[in-house]
């Protein structure tokens, strides 16, 4: 019950599981796990690119949008969903002995599954939009690895500590929430003064969202299109976010370590 | 012939809270003041093993710590000292039930369970007929758990249980809502596990069965052994000892 193919099997089996039960009872299934990122995009895009004129300021308003809301949609609700996943599943930890993980883990699967159904039906529009594919695409792979990464680590973290203070679930709530207007999703990142800017990319999210953008639309956001290294001054300040990610994935999996033996008695 | 479970000094001890510290709240008004707690001792010092191939009951008094102990077994909680040991696969049915998830049908519930407990795909499928079969669920097997009756739920359960490959299976009161027509399917399962040689730790109240299928049995009070011997024994102790005061 500890090899690698134990672990990719569960996550297999019950990721697919908690994927599908959220859209059982739903009469459309599926086809709301697009709605949702259309409809972000669609009013984002009616205030921003016509009321507001942000447009003016990025060259592919659509696309640069259309990522950040992807990326932001995929990070928050795999946090979301991992956050009380432990509690959840209290019936199953308290009953059947197997690794802890396995349960926030399977619910990132699902919400990962979401989003690639998602970045499908995106790269159908990219398509569309004529965006000419680049060998430097393949860039986006090791980033969204560093932000599952992330996000893992961040949902491991507050899963734990959801057993012992119910409280972090309001408080995950109003972050989410905040984050979104903070995190430069709908504006260009270069509207901000600087000291915000430093600030906004000692997320993680923000530094991977940026370099997908440059990544994907080739510097075409013009002097909006700034990435960790541009704020952070120099090569070396784009280790500052990776760092993070270390810092938090580590801590969290020594934390749900020392956690996890006991949370069948707590829960 | 060599032990199927060793199980030497093993202790635990909960915590009961006086004030419920699940808020931030009380971490910053307080932030030096150790919550008071009184401890509840669930089990102290047990020490006893189980034969392979034995069929090893465990009777007590509510609270006694039966399920705690089986709990520890099956490596579900940890505890606080001692040792434990346990040779061969392991199946639990711990209190009613082996982790179902209520908003998911049978058939999910299945497949979630069976793989958690280590089951390959291809076991999966061969063993999901015959899970469904013995529990006569068939028809429900789409239904979510959350509208099963507690009868059927521990017939799903029970089946789950005895499928997965085992050579240690840990009952906590199986038959304690089943219908007759399923205790007596329980019972057959019963007898052929003692003629496979498979070790059976049971806990129930009911100490006709104790004595009816037993070889050894264990009776635990407050968290303690009190005594060890043949079922007869055993349940005219706890009669005389427990019931009558
Ligand atoms: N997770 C837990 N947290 C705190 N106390 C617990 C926990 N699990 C069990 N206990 C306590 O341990 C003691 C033993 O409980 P246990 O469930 O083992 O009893 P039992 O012998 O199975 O009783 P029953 O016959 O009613 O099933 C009880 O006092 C119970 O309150
Ligand atoms: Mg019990």
């Amino acid at each position: 019950m500890t090899g690698i193919a134990y672990y990719l099997r569960v996550l297999r089996v019950v990721g697919a599981i908690d994927f599908k039960a959220k859209y059982t009872d739903a009469a459309l299934g599926y086809v709301w796990s697009l709605v949702k990122p259309l409809a972000y995009f669609a009013v984002l895009w009616l205030v921003f690119a016509h009321l507001l004129l942000t447009a003016n300021q990025t060259d592919d308003f659509t696309v640069f949008l259309l990522i950040g809301i992807l990326l932001f949609l995929f990070f928050i609700d795999a946090v979301s969903a991992m956050l009380p996943s432990i509690v959840d599943g209290g019936a199953t930890l308290r009953r059947l002995a197997f690794p802890p993980i396995m349960i926030p883990l399977s619910a990132s699967v699902a919400i990962g599954i979401t989003f690639c159904v998602n970045v499908s039906a995106f790269a159908v529009f990219a398509a569309i939009q004529r965006v000419e594919p680049r060998i430097e695409w393949l860039l986006v792979v090791p980033l969204l690895a560093e932000l599952y990464l992330f996000t893992v680590g961040l949902g491991l973290l507050l899963s734990a500590l959801y057993v012992r203070f119910r409280d972090v679930g309001q408080v995950w709530e109003l972050a989410a929430q905040l984050l979104f207007f903070a995190s430069a999703i709908f504006y260009p990142i270069g509207i901000l003064p600087d000291w915000a800017q430093k600030v906004a990319f000692l997320n993680p999210f923000v530094q991977v969202m940026q370099d997908i953008r440059h990544v994907v639309l080739g510097g075409a956001s013009g002097p909006n299109d700034l990435t960790a290294g541009d704020v952070f001054a120099g090569a070396g300040g784009r280790l500052i976010p990776i760092s993070i990610v270390v810092l938090v994935f580590v801590a969290a999996l020594v934390f749900f370590r020392r956690e996890g033996r006991y949370f069948a008695e707590r829960l | 012939m060599a032990a199927a479970i060793e199980v030497s000094e093993v202790s635990k001890t909960f915590r009961i809270p006086h004030e419920q510290r699940t808020f931030f709240k009380e971490y910053f008004l307080h932030p030096f003041r150790r919550p008071s707690y009184e401890r509840n001792e669930a089990l102290k010092a047990v020490t006893f093993s189980v034969e392979s191939g034995e069929f090893f009951g465990v009777i007590g008094p509510n609270g006694s710590g039966k399920s705690t102990l089986l709990r520890i077994l099956a490596g579900i909680y940890v505890p606080d000292s001692g040792r434990v040991r346990v040779r061969g696969l392991l199946s639990p049915f711990i209190e009613l039930g082996v982790g179902f998830n209520p908003e998911l049908s049978a058939r999910d519930n299945i497949r979630m369970n069976g793989t958690l407990a280590g089951l390959t795909k291809r076991e999966l499928e061969a063993k999901f007929d015959d899970i469904l079969g013995f529990s006569e669920l068939e028809r429900f097997v789409d239904q979510k758990l959350k509208n099963y009756s507690s009868g059927m739920l521990v017939r799903l359960a029970y089946s789950i249980a005895i499928q997965i490959p085992f050579d240690v299976l840990l009952l906590d009161e199986v038959l304690a809502v089943g219908d007759e027509a399923f205790q007596e399917k329980c019972f057959a399962t019963f007898d052929s596990f003692k003629e496979e040689g498979k070790t059976v730790v049971f806990v129930s109240h009911a100490l006709d069965l104790m004595e009816r299928f037993c070889d050894r049995c264990l009776l635990l009070q407050s968290g303690m052994v009190q005594a060890l011997g043949s079922p007869h024994e055993v349940a005219d102790l706890y009669r005389e000892r427990v019931l009558v005061g």
